[in-house]
C-alpha cells in the first residue's frame, strides 16, 4: 500500500494544502509527516491544526521542540551569525504566535514514531538536529539505520529529499593480543539499508521552488520523490505582512539551496 | 628511542596502584608518554592524594596527560559545572549514598582542576578518549557491533580508537570494510563504493590493568601494575 511521508512544513499553509491535495488525489489515506510544523513560515497556528484536523501522526521537529523548550541548537546551526539572528527572531515571533494549545500539541510530539520495518524521525534517530546528508559516510549513515533497529529510516530535516540503499556491504575484524594463540578473524555482513529524506513541503532547499515529500510502497518497497507546485506568492506576501524577514519570502521564491544550512553539517548539536 | 605511550584509566583515588605504575614506567625502555584516560575519581575512596599527585608530580615521575572520564562527569554534574544538570544517571542506577560518597571523595578545591580537563587527545592518527566520541559513557567492548566502532571513529576522524569505559582490555582491528551507496535524488542517480582503510579500537583496562602501545609497531601489550617484578619472579623475559 502506498503512504505519503511529509516533513518541514515550516508554518507555510499554501504549501501544505497544496501537498495534502496531491496526496489526497493519489488515494493516499497513510500520512506520516517528520516535524518541523512550524519556523520560518507566517502560519504556525493552521498549520498545525490542519495537521490535528486530519490525524496525521507527527514526529517533533527541531523547530517543535525548541519552540516549546527554549532553542537548543547551538550557534552551528547557522552559516552566518546573520542567518542565526534571523532564525533567533523567527523562533521569537513564532513562540509568540502560537497558542497554547498548539504548543501542548508540539510538546507532545513524539521524537520517533516506528511502523514494522520503518522509524521515522526529524534529523537522525540520536537528535533532532542532526543532518543526515545524502553524501554523509556510508558506514556512518548505516550505523544510523542499523542502530535504530530499522530497514527503512525516513527522516528530513536536510530538506533535501533523497534515497539512499546502502547494500553489499561487510566488515572484517580481526582480535589482536588476545593471549590465545589463534588470530580470531571474523567477517561479516552487512545488511541493505535504506534512508529515505522527505525534503521539505514548506521550506525546499532542493535547488526548485515545488515542495517535496515521498510516496512509499510496503509492498514494492518503491520509494518516489514527489515535487508540488503551490502559489507561492501567497506565502510570500503573509511573510511581509506577518513582519518576518523578508529573505524568508525571497528564498521561497527563488528556491535558494544552501539557506541556513550549517557549514559543517554532520555536527551535533550537544546540546 | 622507541615512542611509546602507557595508556592508563580507573584508578578512582588509588595512589598506590598509580605509584606502581610509575615505578614500571621507570624500568620500561623507550621514550614514554602518560596518558590517563578518566576515572581518576569514584566514590569508593578518598581521592585527593592522588589528584593532588597527578597535579603536581614528583620530579622523578612521569608527567601524566590525563583527559576526564565518566566519573569526573559526574562529579562535575552534581557540583553545577554542567548547568541545570545533576549526576540523575548515577542517583538512579547506584542511589543517593553513591552519589554523597563520591562528592566527599574528592575536595572542592579539586574541581576547578577536573572541569579545566579535556575531553579527549587527538595524538597522531589517534583518538584517546575515556569513551567514545558519542559520548563519555560509552562502553565500548569486542562484542560492540564494528559499524558502532567505525562510527565512533569516523566521529572523530581517527584511524584508532583508545577507549577506557569498558574497562577491559582488547585490541579489535577493523582490517576490511565495504559499502555500496546509492543516492537517488531530483538530480539522477549517484552510485559509490565507499571502502574503509585499516582501524583499530583499543581498550586500554582501568586501575592496576593498563596499556602500553608502540607507536612505531601499532603494537600493544597488556600489562598489570608490578608486572617487571612478576615476570622476574616467574623468569619471563621482558619482550616489549
Ligand atoms: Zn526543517
Ligand atoms: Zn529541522
Amino acid at each position: 500500500m502506498n503512504q505519503a511521508v511529509i516533513s518541514c512544513l515550516h508554518a507555510n499553509l499554501p504549501a501544505v494544502e497544496a501537498v495534502l491535495k496531491d496526496i489526497e488525489l493519489q488515494g493516499i489515506t497513510n500520512i506520516t509527516c517528520l516535524g518541523d510544523l512550524v519556523g520560518y513560515g507566517p502560519q504556525p497556528n493552521e498549520v498545525i491544526e490542519l495537521i490535528k484536523d486530519k490525524k496525521i501522526a507527527t514526529c517533533q521537529g527541531c523547530w517543535d521542540e525548541d519552540v516549546v523548550d527554549g532553542l537548543d541548537a547551538c550557534d552551528c546551526s547557522y552559516p552566518s551569525q546573520i542567518a542565526e539572528k534571523r532564525g533567533h527572531f523567527a523562533h521569537q515571533w513564532t513562540t509568540e504566535k502560537l497558542t497554547k494549545e498548539n504548543k501542548d500539541f508540539l510538546a507532545n510530539l513524539p521524537y520517533s514514531i516506528r511502523k514494522d520495518k520503518c522509524l521515522f524521525v526529524h534529523g537522525s534517530p540520536n537528535s533532532q538536529h542532526e543532518y543526515l546528508l545524502p553524501d554523509m559516510d556510508a558506514f556512518a549513515a548505516l550505523e544510523r539505520v542499523e542502530n535504530a533497529k530499522a530497514e527503512i529510516l525516513f527522516c528530513g530535516h536536510t530538506h533535501q529529499p533523497y534515497i539512499r540503499e546502502l547494500a553489499n556491504g561487510s566488515i572484517a575484524v580481526k582480535v589482536k593480543n588476545s593471549g590465545s594463540k589463534d588470530i580470531q578473524k571474523k567477517e561479516m555482513n552487512l545488511p541493505m539499508r535504506r534512508i529515505v529524506n522527505a525534503g521539505s513541503v514548506g521550506e525546499p532547499r532542493h535547488g526548485g521552488t515545488k515542495a517535496t515529500y515521498v510516496v512509499y510502497n510496503d509492498i514494492t518497497n518503491d520509494v518516489k520523490i514527489r515535487e508540488v507546485e503551490y502559489d507561492i506568492e501567497l506565502t510570500c506576501k503573509a511573510i511581509i505582512n506577518a513582519g518576518l524577514p523578508p529573505i524568508f519570502a525571497w528564498r521561497l521564491k527563488n528556491g535558494f539551496e544552501f539557506a541556513e544550512r550549517a557549514e559543517d553539517a554532520s555536527h551535533v548539536c550537544e546540546r | 628511542m622507541i615512542e611509546r605511550w602507557a595508556l592508563i584509566s580507573g584508578l578512582k583515588g588509588d595512589l598506590d596502584t598509580y605509584e606502581l605504575i610509575q615505578k614500571d614506567l621507570k624500568k620500561t625502555p623507550g621514550n614514554i608518554t602518560l596518558f590517563v584516560l578518566g576515572d581518576m575519581i569514584g566514590p569508593e575512596k578518598n581521592c585527593n592524594k592522588l589528584l593532588h599527585r597527578l597535579i603536581n608530580p614528583k620530579s622523578n615521575d612521569l608527567q601524566p596527560w590525563c583527559i576526564y572520564g565518566w566519573w569526573e562527569e559526574q562529579i562535575l554534574l552534581e557540583s553545577g559545572y554542567r548547568g541545570n544538570q545533576r549526576a540523575e544517571a548515577l542517583r538512579i542506577n547506584k542511589g543517593e549514598e553513591v552519589v554523597k560518597s563520591l562528592i566527599n571523595a574528592v575536595d572542592k578545591s579539586f574541581l576547578d582542576w577536573i572541569a579545566s580537563l579535556q575531553f579527549g587527545f587527538v595524538e597522531l592518527d589517534c583518538g584517546l578518549i575515556h569513551g567514545s566520541s558519542k559520548d563519555v559513557g560509552d562502553d565500548l567492548t569486542l562484542d560492540t557491533p564494528p559499524l558502532t566502532l567505525l562510527d565512533r571513529l569516523t566521529r572523530l576522524q581517527v584511524n584508532r580508537l583508545f577507549t577506557a569505559r569498558s574497562t577491559q582490555q582488547f585490541h579489535l582491528e577493523l582490517t576490511e570494510g565495504i559499502v555500496h551507496s546509492e543516492v537517488q535524488d531530483l538530480a539522477g542517480n549517484h552510485k559509490k563504493e565507499q571502502k574503509v582503510p585499516q582501524k583499530a579500537v583499543i581498550g586500554v583496562g582501568a586501575g592496576k590493568n593498563y596499556t602500553l602501545y608502540d607507536v612505531g609497531t601499532d603494537n600493544t601489550q597488556f600489562v598489570q601494575a608490578g608486572y617487571q617484578l612478576e615476570k622476574k619472579k616467574n623468569g619471563f623475559g621482558l619482550h616489549l
